[in-house]
């Protein structure tokens, strides 16, 4: 369970490590800013990875999140900046 | 009876968020059927918009008190580029367009703007409307021809294909399916797969109220956040009947944490149906032995098979005596033949289908010459029976190929042709072995390749056109993957950035068809294996990237 104040690094570095694990065909491009799409995340994918977010988080999120922070390093911003985030982009 | 409960849904993040009686579910059902009728004369069509939940149910059956043709779709991906939406319009040319008045005002993206119809009128089903008044002045019962419903799970984004769903042909396929599961108004059902897919919408929520029986809804959307709360739903409702396609099952396992299932009591679980997509052997024991634990019989285990042009159930493991495997060569397999496995790397599981349902009849057919075959001979399946659908929508030519082929020297009935290849044993047990048709099946749902070929082609100008190939692979685990290969354009051949390419490919048709391909593979201008006219050769660019030679970039 992380800290309560967690840096965009360590959620950037977390999503990238997830992803790797998650994302499971040959070549798997994960790069902090590829979106997500490119990286081959279809909406079943998303919704796990968001859980899997959420969780380690120790927060609710939207499953739309990935719609609205299409990237890593976007998605890392804005979850760093501590907003309460009910999906609304 | 009015007052017991028809349908729970459960919120994503678990407890009960609405229910309706089936006496509530009436009387909503009629109010808005005034409104419908007002709106449109019998035998219009109507889309449905829902979320997963229990607005639909009201809606549909508003439609059928109405008179109106119900089209049940999926919602617009949000971010979802090119759907199917605008042909389905042009496809069936709705009246009328029901969802929830969060949805029509915008709450999801633009809804509307996605059906653009100078003749579609948008009506909110939850608005205020007394619902305690007596409905006055709805349109007589329908007839047993009359069409209740257009599925649109068949044909791809740009042709697709509307199955033409008759009351009387929706009623027989659920008697058939009720008898073969002995569902009662004692019998509990659970879900949560979409209302917009034929397994969901007939063989749970329509089955369900036919029998007089409650059914818990879930939504798909919480089922891939966290499967187990699927089976803690069948365990919490002592749920007897349930079904998924094979994927489903296999995630359950792949999420299996212990303390997620603690307490669960899966032993009411009487038909545990797994259909829609291929069944595999390695996860109906899989999952049998993941979950024996919380109480789940083998036994319970029911493979099915079945289409929308069928209603939905074709045939299914009817006995209560769980699966049954043939163990067969898979050498033998690919040259479509019945025979023994030469030694354990040949080997591969069939899984039985169960027999032909009570009214129906299932013949294996040899395609060129439209004769019957015999026990383990592999054919095309076949169809007829009073459940088989009326045709497609406006595509009467697709009909007319589909659903009323003729067996060599029997004058008839009229069969269905499924697209499928497999073979009965001498039992009657139906093993379903291959495909024909272009489909690609991931987690249920039907793609074509012609959609996917035109997303990856038009992905970028360096990739040629009329130079891609979509088709599917099984993986180490048994599960169909998308390969899609492209042909670099001529003059693009010195200036590429290959990766770039793959991304741009991988984002197109996950953005388009929601589906991450497997493998993108890139090859020379001119490499695609095509015919003397230009056709792409699908299944001769699979064997070829399958064997590795193909001319790769």
């Amino acid at each position: 369970m992380p800290p309560a104040s967690i840096s965009e690094a360590e959620i950037r570095d977390w999503c990238v490590a997830c992803l790797q694990r998650m994302i499971d065909f040959p070549a798997a491009p994960v790069a902090p800013d590829a979106t997500f799409a490119e990286m081959g995340l279809d909406s079943a994918t998303s919704v796990y990875f968001v859980v899997e977010l959420e969780d380690w988080l120790g927060r609710e999120l939207a499953p739309e999140i990935v719609g609205d922070y299409p990237t890593i390093s976007r998605l890392a911003r804005h979850l760093a900046g501590g907003a309460e985030d009910d999906g609304a982009g | 009876m009015p007052d017991r409960r028809a349908y729970v849904f459960l919120a994503d993040r678990g407890g009960e968020e609405a229910a309706i009686s089936f006496g509530e579910l009436d009387r909503r059902a009629r109010a808005l059927a005034v409104r419908i009728a007002a709106q449109a004369p019998r035998g219009e069509r109507a889309l449905l918009l829902f979320p997963s939940g229990i607005e639909f149910v009201v809606a549909l059956f508003g439609c059928l008190y109405a008179g109106i043709i119900a089209v049940p779709l999926m919602l617009p991906r949000r971010h979802g580029a090119r759907d199917a939406s605008a042909a389905i319009l042009t496809d069936c040319t709705p009246r009328l367009a029901l969802s929830t008045a969060a949805l029509i005002a915008g709450a999801r993206g633009d809804l509307t703007g996605r059906f653009p119809a100078d003749r579609l009128a948008w009506l909110a089903t939850d608005g205020d409307e007394p619902v305690d008044r007596v409905a006055r002045g709805l349109p007589a019962d329908p007839a047993a021809e009359d069409i209740a419903i257009l599925q649109y799970t068949s044909g791809s984004t740009s042709a697709p294909k509307g199955v033409v769903v008759s009351h009387a042909s929706l009623l027989a396929n659920l008697a058939m399916i009720q008898a073969a599961f002995g569902t009662t108004r004692t019998s509990t059902l659970a879900t949560w797969l979409p209302h917009y897919h034929d397994m969901g919408l007939i063989l749970h929520l329509l089955h369900s109220f036919y029998a007089g029986a409650p059914q818990v809804l879930m939504s798909p959307v919480a089922f891939l956040q966290r499967p187990l709360n699927w089976l803690r739903a069948i365990g919490e409702y002592r749920a007897d009947f349930s079904g998924a396609p094979n994927f489903a099952y296999d995630l359950c396992v792949s999420r299996y944490r212990p303390e997620q299932m603690e307490g669960v009591d899966l032993s009411a679980w009487r038909v545990a149906v797994n259909g829609a997509e291929p069944v595999r052997a390695g996860t109906i024991d899989r999952f049998a032995e993941t979950f024996a634990r919380h109480g789940f019989a083998r036994r319970a285990v029911t493979p099915a098979y079945g289409m929308a042009e069928a209603g939905v159930l074709i045939a299914a493991r009817t006995r209560a005596d769980g699966p049954v495997y043939r163990r067969l060569s898979r050498d033998e397999l690919q040259r479509n033949r019945v025979a023994p496995p030469q030694g354990d790397a040949d080997a591969r599981l069939a899984v039985g289908c169960g027999a032909q349902l009570i009214g129906e009849r299932i013949a294996i057919v040899e395609r060129e010459t439209r004769r019957r075959l015999g026990p383990d001979e592999i054919g095309e399946i076949w169809v007829a029976g009073p459940n088989i659908a009326g045709g497609y929508w406006s595509n009467p030519q697709a009909g007319a190929d589909a659903f009323a082929a003729t067996i060599a020297g029997e004058e008839e009935p009229a069969w269905l042709r499924t697209g499928d290849l497999g073979f009965v044993d001498g039992a009657g047990e139906l093993f379903v072995t291959g495909r024909i048709k272009d489909v690609i099946i991931i987690r249920g749902t039907n793609h074509y390749p012609q959609d996917i070929e035109h997303t990856v082609e038009t992905a970028h100008p360096a990739l040629a056109q009329h130079g891609a190939a979509a088709f599917a692979t099984v993986d180490p685990d048994g599960d169909e993957r998308l390969v899609v290969v492209q042909e670099i354009e001529r003059s693009y051949r010195h200036r590429l950035d290959s990766d770039e390419l793959t991304r741009r490919v991988r984002e197109a048709v996950v953005a388009e068809h929601d589906i991450a391909p497997f493998a993108v593979t890139l090859l020379r201008p001119g490499a695609l294996p095509k015919t003397t006219s230009g056709k792409v050769q699908r299944a001769l660019s699979r064997q070829l990237w399958l064997d590795g030679g193909l001319d790769l970039l």
